[in-house]
């Protein structure tokens, strides 16, 4: 009985340090990690440091290198040359279960506690408290209320899960993850979507754990909170350690530059003008817990950049506009007309197209051809008598695979077989087959390669050419420089700030869009 | 290369080529097989449940089901045998005339129930397979209760035809059962919105955001399998001239075993007409070999639930090969 208990302390080592008495302190350590995928150099020769009882933030760029370096501790992947080291010891991790043994523990961005049950058995899952054959719930109770109670969690533990709000969930989830002793708890993006004050609540909590004798590192993007919680801040760029500072010494122009470098931006071709006319008109809109009082214009031929942090309410912003989502108040003109009640059906038979940020489940049929996913929005007008005209459609598909080079073996193959890039084209060819007036671009460039994403923002471009205005959102501010005439910034669902591209520079965007 | 080709003949019509076997090996243990009677006899038996079977095709290519069709096809011959009854009744038209309004507004009371089906599905976003379970049940009794429980027998003898007839040697509900094909071929093949049902059921949400009306197609494909099931309804009642509460019973099991064997997938976004065609003349040609063979009629039962069990493993088999290409 008693042996089945103890299963949660079953490192007995550090019960020890739990009381505070002994204190020990733990180093994570990497030598020469490097990790090779075809053609890129994820992560180049990577030496990093992490020690206990610090909270690490740990940053980067899209691209950076930052998650592959997380997968690898977390033991999701494992590193092309190198090795790591916990407390001098060499770590071969071969599943993320073996990282869990190794005292590893990660709080992914997507938690994955099971509504249906309740807070005790999210939190000893897979090691419940036995009396005999049957659960014993009152000592599982009593565990898991302990264990809520040493991170001052008020929460009991016969609470179910499905009835905690998001912050909630994220405490259960961390203190799930301290449950099992680890020497390193690595907290992936814990704030994305809390608001302020469940954000301090969280962070307290972090503090908690700062008392223990556990490596704590943080991944965020969110630079403004990291000097409330981070006691020093690891970048990577482009798969290279770029350097570890001390947060109390660092400014936030220091991490913009250690994160960006030196950044070309490219500029625009310059023969891309926007004409007088106003195409879009959106005024006061609101969507509640989303955006709030949104106003601006697109003209005719102009491309209009959408900046701003994950959650700022971008691509919410787009959706009710093109009739995807409601919203609660507010107006949209088109062309001069005011368009009531928006939907998709609507939206597209008056030109409006939008290639979705999830591509993979939104704008695609995966288990459809190429050549069926090619003609999906303009299928309308590809009938005659709602006969579809096998010919014009021959004529679509063939036309955007030209077109945006798609390169596929065999277009009866299904979608799913293409590449990240390959599958962006398609979004966008189904869309560039309806003829559209304004496209939204959400996020077009994510998990796809340079040069597909050079040639999705020359469809961009050539679209602004024959008179077709765009929205671009992208989290790439680089990208928005290089292909938008004009920004927005949007910072907790309004819009904060107008900027030209000439203007202002990556960094200087950064700053503004973080508010 | 020739071989890569002979793979691929063998791995698209791995059941017609199924099919022939069966028929082979049947035609050599049951003499009566390939005989003309026999062929014909075995597509109008098919015919029944074959042109509801081809409405469950669009159905589950949209990512849905209906169980509820066998309570449909009871009611709707009760529907039609009622209000011919009513209207001669009344004075207003003989039987044999009064059958056809009869027929027409069974037609429309099992495309309104379809309606409601699609609605509540799209409304309220529950899955069709519990509201069609309990439609079921609710149709049922309604059908028990308007035919008082015992068989409606009043039917003009013309009737007869749907069921029992023959135009130029060629059963009447074997010539439905084409024109129902290849009426829902086309539609499936060649118009936007059969494109709308693939795309429907393949990614919902894609689909949406691309402007298709997905609420629209799903309506109306619980609508078409419903008008399937009054058709197949009146040719049963006719065949038998009578009609009664528990006609259909458990066909809905066979409908939908003929569409899986036909290659379309319960997750929604695959399937073919042709492929159900397959597989409503695979289940009617295992059947009546087996009984033309003098095969248990129970163990009949444990034939077909091994058939429809291999026909899934198949095509999952086929579907997890063709995604990870």
């Amino acid at each position: 009985m008693e042996a089945e208990c103890g299963g949660i302390f079953k490192n007995t080592g550090s019960i020890g340090f739990r009381q505070g008495m002994v204190y020990r302190m733990s180093i994570l350590k990497t030598e020469n990690i490097t990790k090779l995928y075809p053609g890129t150099k994820a992560l180049d020769q990577i030496n990093v440091e992490f020690e206990s009882g610090k909270v690490h933030a740990f940053i980067g760029k899209n691209g950076s290198g930052k998650s592959t370096l997380v997968k690898i501790f977390a033991g999701a992947i494992q590193p092309t040359e190198g090795s790591f080291y916990l407390d001098g010891e060499k770590i071969m991790l071969h599943s993320p279960q073996d990282a869990m043994e190794r005292g590893i523990s990660t709080v992914y961005q997507e938690l994955s506690l099971v509504p249906g049950l309740t807070v005790a058995e999210n939190i000893l899952m897979g090691r419940l408290p036995m009396k005999g054959k049957l659960i014993d719930w009152k000592a599982a109770y009593q565990t898991a209320g302990k264990l809520l109670g040493e991170y001052h969690v008020e929460l009991t533990g016969k609470e179910m899960v499905a009835d905690l709000s998001l912050w909630q969930c994220q405490m259960v989830e961390i203190v799930k993850a301290m449950s099992t002793n680890p020497k390193v708890i690595m907290l992936d993006e814990p704030t994305s979507s809390l608001a302020r004050n469940e954000i301090e609540l969280l962070f307290e909590m972090i503090r908690e754990l700062k008392k223990r004798d556990v490596i704590i590192i943080y991944i965020s993007h969110k630079l403004q909170e990291l000097w409330q919680i981070a006691d020093t801040c690891t970048v990577l760029r482009d798969g290279k350690f770029i350097g570890k500072t001390v947060m109390q010494e660092t400014s936030r122009q220091d991490l913009v530059k250690m994160m960006f470098g030196e950044v070309e931006v490219k500029t625009r071709p310059e023969d891309l003008e926007t004409g007088d006319k106003v195409m879009l008109r959106v005024e006061g809109l609101t969507r509640k817990g989303c955006f709030s009082d949104v106003s601006f214009e697109v003209h005719e031929k102009e491309i209009l950049g959408i900046a701003g942090m994950l959650g700022a309410g971008r691509t919410e912003l787009l959706r009710s506009i093109f009739g995807a989502d409601a919203y609660d108040s507010g107006k949209i003109w088109f062309e001069g007309e005011e368009i009531r009640n928006p939907n998709p059906v609507r939206m597209k038979g008056k030109g409006f197209a939008l290639t979705p940020e999830d591509r993979k489940n939104e704008g695609l049929i995966q288990m459809m051809s190429v050549y069926n996913n090619l003609c999906v929005a303009s299928i309308q007008a590809l009938a005659k008598h709602k006969f579809i005209q096998r010919k014009k459609e021959r004529d679509f598909v063939s036309r955007q695979i030209e077109e945006l080079q798609i390169k596929v073996p065999d277009e009866e193959l299904p979608v799913s077989s293409l590449s990240g890039g390959n599958q962006q084209k398609v979004v966008v060819g189904n869309w560039l087959n309806t003829n559209p007036k304004i496209m939204f671009f959400d996020e077009p460039s994510r998990g796809i390669d340079v040069n597909a994403k050079q040639q999705i923002f020359q469809v961009i471009w050539d679209q602004s050419r024959k008179g077709i205005s765009s929205i671009m959102v992208s989290s790439e501010l680089e990208e928005l420089l290089e292909v938008c005439h004009r920004i927005l910034i949007m910072h907790e669902g309004k819009i904060i700030k107008e900027v030209f591209p000439e203007d202002v520079s990556v960094d200087e965007l950064y700053a503004l869009c973080m508010g | 290369m020739s071989k890569g080709k002979l793979n691929r003949i063998f791995h698209t019509h791995m059941m017609e080529l199924i099919l022939l076997v069966i028929c082979i090996v049947i035609a050599f243990l049951a003499p009566g097989f390939f005989t003309v009677p026999n062929i014909l006899g075995i597509l109008r038996s098919a015919a029944f449940k074959g042109v509801i079977a081809f409405g469950m095709t669009m159905v589950i290519i949209c990512g849905e089901i209906d169980l509820s069709i066998s309570s449909t096809v009871a009611v709707s011959g009760i529907i039609a045998a009622l209000v011919a009854g009513k209207l001669d009744g009344a004075g207003i038209m003989p039987l044999s005339v009064g059958i056809v309004p009869g027929m027409l507004v069974a037609i429309l009371v099992s495309g309104l129930l379809g309606f409601f089906t699609g609605f509540i599905r799209t409304k309220f976003n529950i899955p069709t397979f519990i509201i069609t379970l309990a439609m079921m049940n609710v149709v049922y009794g309604a059908a028990a209760l308007l035919s008082k429980g015992f068989p409606l027998t009043n039917l003009p003898s013309w009737y007869n035809v749907f069921g029992a007839g023959n135009v130029l040697g060629i059963p009447v509900p074997a010539i439905i059962l084409l024109v129902v094909f290849a009426v829902i071929h086309i539609i499936m093949s060649y118009t936007t919105f059969g494109r709308s049902v693939y795309a429907a059921g393949g990614n919902p949400e894609a689909a949406r955001l691309s402007g298709v009306n997905v609420t629209r197609v799903k309506i109306l494909v619980m609508v078409a399998v419903q008008v399937m099931a009054a058709l197949g309804g009146i040719m049963c009642s006719s065949q038998v001239m009578s009609a009664a509460h528990n006609f259909g019973k458990g066909w809905e099991m066979d409908v939908i075993a003929s569409v899986i064997i036909g290659g379309a997938s319960l997750n929604g976004g695959i399937g073919k007409v042709k492929g159900t065609f397959i597989g409503i003349i695979f289940l009617g040609v295992l059947l009546n070999g087996m009984t033309l063979m003098n095969v248990n009629e129970y163990a009949q039962y444990i034939v077909r639930g091994g058939l429809i069990l291999g026909a899934v493993l198949i095509n999952t088999i086929q579907v997890t090969n063709r995604t990870n290409k």
